[in-house]
């Protein structure tokens, strides 16, 4: 502990026997300067100077042990009302004086006293003869003195109010002090002894140090606040800074920052883009020919009806479809075109080819790209808002992210399709254990489902994956294979999250949004 | 992608060959096996043995049930397709089926076999009804290219006539009913009618399947007769027929009944089906009827196309274990679908399966090794840096669903009748809150504030993200448009305090601009401004009118900015 926050934990009586050594910190004090110059009570600066000790910052220089007389409660009364000696002898004398026959019965009644308090006072004075016992059981005064009573009288006075070292008295007197004194099993006498301890304190080293900052402290002001001027002119030297209860909460502040899953999709477009791959975008009003035709969906097909897909309400058709491919594409529907497929075999329908919907498929971002003279070899990937006429409930959002691409190239096949999943297995999902399944999507051909042992959730499904069919790459212009490649992210960006409900990805409650950690 | 219900024991039954004892499979061995027909367990309880299955492939309408599951199971077991003979044994005088005149404008094909000799269980009868709902539902496009009947063939007399009538001409009994009706009034009353009825609309002339007593078998594609077209338990004669409006996907769907039926031990006995118009396979028609065409392919095209050099024999061994007729010459093999499929339009169809009956396992994965350079889209990386420059002013940045409703978008902003107030709105609206596109982010905004007076303040929300702008210029009919709306609200919210968010922006993406005034309902008048850069309108800011407020029911004061970076984008 420094010595500041040393400071800070001394107790106000600590800090008062440190500050009365003050600047003299090589000071020996007694028990009783300290008393003096703190003005403590002794208990207190006893408990004080323990305490100090227990820190080591103060430390026995020398210790005495001097006894103490002083009177008991029982002294006090025998100051006013004589002690039983005194009294017995008292009633002696009078008796003496009257020719009166006293009893040890009649001083006892008459006086108050315990019996074994006068039998005691008799005992002394008979064996200081200044007592007789007489026939019957009468005392008697002999007249003389007695020396007891006497010192008793002197010591009663001398000590009344006022303490003193028992060193102090003659011979004689300590013996009656200590023949008076209170005893175990014996609590009726005038005298105490006690033993008191008289130290001579100094200060440790570090009690000096303490002592030091403590007087400085007491001549600095204090200030709340470092201010510009108290820099500027440099006395903030001789301030003191109120000092603040850190352990109260932080007041709570909010910061900017990102949406959480925008984070997590930024993390997934940062890995994309270092795997090689090249943002594409795409319209969120697409032509049911992008979405579906060149995607060799067939016009039946049951994923493009009125239950599956929005369809725009105003205008209804787009004004027109790029050539060659929607000649292309039709072929391909129709007969199989120049693809060496048998095709659908139905009559394509130009007209519902422009039919605009609410893009269903982020696949239809890849069709364009394969459209507009893609590089080869090339990879592309989007991250492309869908919609589907779904109900929208925990699982299911009718507008949702979906993160999809292709990879063109000379050396395309089945077993680099693996590679490839093998590689977002790894780096999308850190998942060392990989199935690929056979799969079935309407625009590839071999397809495959990924499914990874992912490190929290277990096996999951991460994506699907195939080859393109001829039948979409070739009406659209692209001679070399194609992967085309999708990642189903939402339930990692639910777990990262620690939402349970797909419709929180997109809460309206700040502060949730606010207190979100998000994956990282 | 349909998903079937089948029982375990009566899959070990057909993995087993008619009359023999069942084959067991556990769990593991049925989920690996399961690759081979892209189907996926979704749910099983072991008590009674049934087991849930989704199968992915539509265009393998053979794979919808227990019996084409067990199949392609048992082909890959036994190396090769066998049986099925009915397909290649010739009657002297088969059962004959007539169509009338005029069908081909209704509903012009059929086809129909009659079963025998297979007493129909319990699990039999609920897989025969399970894909005949099946694939009428998802394979004949709910009933319309293909519907499907079966029969008590003892009720039946041949030939059965295909004809049509007038629809107060026929009456019967239809199932689920105990009266008789005119087809008609099954098209009134009748659920099913209700259901299907759309398909006939038009024709004053229906079809109807009548034996040779002329009692009504059945109604085609809605409802059969209770009499002959209630199939019971205990049943060891059938009469299956198929009617629909495409003749190979009608002929495909009796051999699918047929495969099946036979896989259970019937003997099928095809009927000759007679027109009198002319189809493709002639006007008198044996069904069911193998139509698979053969394919003459390169090995190399498989072999290019998977990354692995097999050899001929290796891709004929593939196939024969998959249910096709392969065999190789030289650098080619040629091969033929089993009778029970016709989903190969292309070579890539057959590289598949070649794939799938070695299993995808037996394919080592290679990283395609041609290297590209990665990167964003300008207006991504435009839209990253506004979004990085936001959150350092403060902002907490949200996230929408671009589909709104016209309330919110337009109402609640004072845009009706407004340029500002045009939207891409949904035909076919589910729910009127996801029936528009957002034309605009501040709608998205202040969604999230007036949800949030109890988040302390200040609140400080911005969102870069996607609009869809109507624009007739445009072949789409609109625009999609990436922009920045960013808000802040509080109790002493004011214009400057967006302005210098908005000065800080135009400053770090290196652009010039200036605010003009101009009137805009959503905003105060006179604390609201064109964004203009390089003299083009860019954007809007000002402080939000008290009504928007008060109809979003916000009760601070709010200042608004939105910003187009597709167009900033577009720029530099």
């Amino acid at each position: 502990m420094d010595i500041s926050s040393l400071i800070d934990s001394l107790h106000p009586l600590e800090v008062k026997v440190l500050s009365t050594f003050g600047a003299n910190h090589s000071a020996i004090l007694q028990t009783e300067q300290l008393i003096q110059s703190t003005k403590l009570e002794p208990s207190q600066l006893s408990m004080a100077v323990e305490w100090l000790l227990a820190k080591s910052l103060l430390a026995v220089e020398s210790e005495t042990v001097t006894p103490i007389v002083s009177l008991t409660k029982i002294g006090e009364l025998y100051f006013e009302k004589y002690s039983p000696i005194e009294r017995v002898l008292s009633a002696a004398r009078d008796a003496a004086k009257t020719g009166k026959r006293l009893t040890i019965q009649d001083i006892q009644s008459r006086e108050g006293l315990e019996p074994s308090d006068v039998s005691g006072a008799i005992g002394r004075l008979k064996k200081e003869g200044a007592l007789l016992i007489i026939q019957g059981g009468c005392i008697e005064s002999t007249g003389r003195p007695s020396q007891t009573a006497e010192t008793m009288r002197g010591l009663l006075q001398q000590l009344h109010g006022a303490p003193r070292g028992l060193q102090a008295f003659p011979e004689a007197q300590r013996q009656v002090i200590q023949d008076h004194s209170v005893k175990r099993g014996n609590a009726r006498e005038p005298f105490r002894i006690d033993d008191r301890v008289a130290r001579a304190l100094k200060l440790s080293v570090t009690g000096a140090e303490a002592a030091q900052q403590l007087a400085r402290q007491r001549t600095a002001e204090e200030v709340s606040q470092l201010t510009p001027e108290l820099l500027k002119d440099g006395s903030w030297r001789t301030k003191r800074f109120r000092k603040y209860t850190i352990s109260l909460r932080a007041p709570r502040i909010a910061p900017g920052k990102r949406h959480p899953y925008r984070e997590f999709l930024d993390t997934v477009k940062t890995k994309l883009v270092s795997m090689g791959f090249q943002e594409m975008r795409g319209p969120l009003v697409e032509t049911e020919f992008w979405n579906m035709d060149a995607l060799f969906m067939p016009q039946f097909h049951p994923a493009r009806d009125i239950h599956d897909v929005y369809f725009v309400k105003e205008p209804t058709h787009a004004s027109s479809i790029a050539e060659p491919f929607l000649s292309q594409v039709a072929q391909a529907h129709q007969t199989g075109g120049a693809t060496g497929s048998t095709g659908w075999n139905y009559p394509f329908d130009t007209e519902r080819a422009r039919r605009l919907v609410l893009r269903s498929q982020g696949t239809a971002v890849s069709a364009h790209t394969l459209a507009a003279q893609p590089a080869v070899p090339g990879k592309y990937f989007s991250i492309a808002r869908c919609f589907r006429y779904d109900q929208v409930d925990a699982t299911h959002a009718t507008d949702f992210f979906q993160v999809e691409g292709i990879v063109l190239g000379e050396d395309i096949n089945f077993r680099t399709l693996l590679g490839l999943l093998n590689l977002f297995a790894r780096e999308v999902a850190q998942a060392k254990e990989v199935k690929f399944l056979p799969a079935y999507f309407p625009f590839t051909e071999p397809s495959v489902e990924l499914h990874v042992r992912h490190p929290k959730l277990g096996w999951m499904e991460l994506g699907g994956a195939g080859l393109f069919r001829p039948e979409v790459t070739l009406p659209l212009g692209v001679t070399v294979p194609v992967i085309a490649w999708g990642l189903g992210l939402d339930r990692m960006a639910m777990v990262a999250l620690g939402i349970h409900d797909i419709r929180e990805l997109f809460t309206d409650n700040l502060d949730l949004i606010r207190s979100t950690r998000g994956a990282f | 992608m349909p998903t079937i219900t089948i029982f375990k024991q009566d899959l070990e039954g057909l993995l087993a060959a008619p009359g023999e004892a069942p084959l067991p499979i556990t769990m593991e061995q049925l989920e690996e096996s399961l690759m081979l027909v892209k189907g996926e367990l979704k749910g099983q309880s072991p008590d009674t043995g049934e087991l849930r299955i989704e199968l992915q492939d539509s265009n393998r309408p053979d794979l919808w049930c227990c019996e084409g599951i067990a199949r392609q199971i048992r082909v890959k077991r036994q190396g090769s397709l066998a049986g099925y003979d009915f397909l290649t044994t010739k009657s002297k005088s088969p059962k004959q089926l007539n169509v009338a005149p005029g069908m081909e404008k209704v509903r012009p094909y059929v086809a129909a076999c009659a079963a025998t000799g297979y007493r129909v269980t319990q699990e039999g009868l609920a897989q025969l009804i399970q894909t005949q709902e099946k694939l009428a539902e998802m394979f004949g496009r709910k009933r319309k290219t293909v519907s499907i009947g079966l029969y008590r063939l003892a009720a039946i007399e041949f030939p059965v006539a295909y004809d049509l009538v007038k629809p107060d001409a026929v009456t019967f009994t239809p199932l689920g009913m105990d009266t008789v009706m005119t087809l008609g009034e099954m098209l009134l009353v009748h659920p099913k009618g209700l259901e299907f009825g759309g398909i006939l609309a038009g024709h004053d002339h229906l079809p109807v399947l009548r034996d040779a007593k002329s009692q009504a078998l059945s109604f085609p594609p809605i409802i059969n007769s209770r009499e002959a077209g209630e199939v019971r338990v205990g049943d060891d004669a059938l009469f299956v027929e198929v009617t629909g409006t495409d003749l190979a996907m009608v002929v495909l769907t009796l051999n699918i009944f047929a495969a099946n039926l036979a896989d259970r031990g019937a003997v099928i006995e095809p009927i000759e089906v007679r027109y009198p118009y002319k189809t493709v396979l002639g006007m008198a028609i044996m069904t069911p009827q193998d139509l698979g065409k053969s394919r003459k392919l390169p090995v190399s095209t498989i072999e290019q196309a998977l990354g692995q050099a097999l050899g001929a024999q290796e891709v004929v061994k593939a196939l024969t274990d998959y249910g096709y007729e392969a065999t190789a010459k030289g650098k080619y093999v040629t091969v033929t679908p089993p009778f029970y499929r016709q989903d190969l339009m292309h070579a890539m169809d057959v590289v598949e399966d070649v794939a799938i009956s070695r299993g995808y396992g037996d394919f080592l994965p290679v990283m395609p090794s041609q290297f590209t350079v990665g990167g964003l889209s300008r207006v991504e990386e435009v839209s990253d840096r506004a979004r990085a420059l936001m959150v350092g002013m403060g902002f907490q940045e949200i996230i929408s669903n671009i589909l709104g409703s016209p309330r919110d978008l337009r109402d609640a902003m004072r845009l009706e009748g407004t340029e500002w107030g045009q939207l891409v709105e949904v035909d076919n609206v589910m729910s009127q809150n996801f029936s528009a596109l957002r034309q605009w982010m501040l709608p998205s905004l202040l969604r999230v504030e007036a949800a949030s007076n109890r988040a302390f303040y200040p609140h400080r929300l911005f969102e870069a993200g996607e609009v869809a702008r109507p624009d007739s210029t445009q072949p789409l009919g609109s625009h999609t448009v990436t922009v920045l709306g960013g808000m802040i609200a509080h109790a002493d919210a004011h214009f400057s305090e967006a302005h210098s968010c908005l000065d800080t922006l135009f400053y770090y993406v290196n652009q010039a601009y200036s605010l003009e005034p101009i009137q805009h309902p959503s905003f105060l008048a006179g604390r609201v401004g064109s964004i203009v850069s390089e003299g083009k309108q860019v954007g809007v800011i000002g402080e939000l009118h008290p009504e928007v407020l008060e109809r979003w029911q916000i009760a601070v004061p709010a200042v608004a900015f939105e910003i187009d970076l597709t167009e900033l984008a577009e720029r530099s």
